[in-house]
């Protein structure tokens, strides 16, 4: 369907950033939604309670997630960027995918081993997929702003998805 | 009321025009889109359905939260594409322009000069029960998450809240049409209802 192909070649774009008009034209939400539910439920049964069953992990991750979007797009448009609310929610959402493909192989590795060479293996496929998913961002992003302060928008994108990043390093399987 | 005698061309021209009033009404009250009908309440009423016997179907939090999500984003889908359009004849979507300015477009589609496509008042009653009981639903449902502190459902509530709220707001838009804001749609109608009770007072004391 139409929508289907539109987030599939949404996905492709955020593989290979180039300054593409269709991830910030028809924006839409889909691809951030499975993104953020993937993430969230792949992120459970962490070092938590089994009695929990990582019920406030899930909505812990989906709620950083969300907010934090939220935030960095409030914050690049009183920066006075060009581009709309939403647009801003999309490119976010969107690059989050190289952060859930660096979970789905840490996941992996956890499930071989989990001693000092798997750790250093999640360590820097995350730190690559980190780079990945800021870099991709910000190709998408930064355009919009005027030059003298592409640093301060930069920033809190930088800092996001560290967060995700220390929250898919620092998991560990019970 | 069939007639043998079809000699008389008035009789043929009256029986002709009761058919026809006959078949209006019946059109009226068909429902056109059963499917449709039925997914936009399907998924509005099953999340709320879900979220209320959670507790109760599984003991894992995940697989409610998950399955209310997707209901959620199931039925936002279907209401902003699919049934709205097709019960009554309304659309919105946001567009961006080629300079970047992003825009909210709401349409109405117009009742062609003979009636051919008349909406039917079932699916029109259908739609609007749906699209507005559900989000006040959701937002009781919020207020009794934060008073009761169960915080950890405040997120999909929220969610709830906002998808369904949406659709609600930018059909509303879109009926009322871009030109009246809706405050003083509300200021008329309020207006309106005070004059009729007073008339209505004055008829009763005179009489």
């Amino acid at each position: 369907m139409r929508d289907l192909k539109a987030v599939g070649k949404k996905f492709v774009h955020v593989m290979y950033p180039k300054k593409s008009s269709a991830l910030l034209r028809d924006w839409d939400l889909w691809g951030p939604l499975v993104l953020c539910v993937s993430l969230a439920l792949m992120l459970q049964g962490g070092s938590a309670d089994s009695k929990e069953d990582g019920g406030p992990q899930f909505a812990e991750v989906f709620v950083i997630i969300w907010f934090g979007a939220v935030v960095i797009t409030l914050n690049s448009k009183l920066l006075g960027g060009t581009i709309s609310f939403f647009q801003s929610l999309c490119v976010l959402g969107y690059c989050v995918l190289p952060l859930t493909v660096a979970m789905l192989v840490c996941r992996l590795v956890l499930l071989a081993s989990s001693g000092t060479v798997s750790f250093i293996v999640r360590l820097v496929v995350v730190m690559a997929m980190f780079g990945w998913s800021t870099l991709a961002s910000t190709a998408f992003l930064a355009d919009s702003q005027p030059p003298n302060r592409k640093a301060l928008v930069v920033y809190p994108i930088f800092l996001f998805y560290f967060v995700i990043s220390w929250m898919i390093l620092t998991f560990t399987p019970q | 009321m069939l007639r043998q005698d079809s000699n008389d061309d008035t009789e043929d021209v009256s029986l002709f025009d009761a058919d026809e009033e006959v078949s209006t009404r019946s059109k009226k009250s068909k429902i056109r889109h059963p499917v449709a009908s039925f997914f936009h309440l399907f998924f509005r009423v099953s999340a709320i359905v879900v979220y209320l016997l959670c507790e109760l179907i599984s003991s894992s939090f995940i697989a409610c939260m998950v399955s209310i999500i997707l209901l959620l984003s199931c039925d936002f889908w279907a209401v902003k594409n699919v049934t709205g359009r097709l019960m009554v004849g309304l659309r919105w979507w946001n567009q961006v322009d080629d300079d970047g300015k992003s825009h909210w477009v709401f349409e109405a589609r117009k009742a062609s000069a003979q009636g051919k496509k008349v909406s039917s008042e079932a699916e029109s009653r259908i739609f609007w029960l749906g699209l507005v009981t559900c989000p006040i639903i959701w937002v009781i449902f919020a207020f009794s998450a934060l008073f009761s502190f169960k915080v950890k459902w405040l997120a999909v509530v929220t969610m709830g809240v906002v998808l369904q709220g949406a659709n609600l707001y930018g059909y509303i838009k879109c009926k009322v049409g871009r030109r009246t804001n809706l405050t003083s749609m509300a200021t008329s109608y309020l207006g309106r209802q005070f004059l009729r009770q007073t008339v209505v007072k004055d008829d009763q004391a005179e009489s």
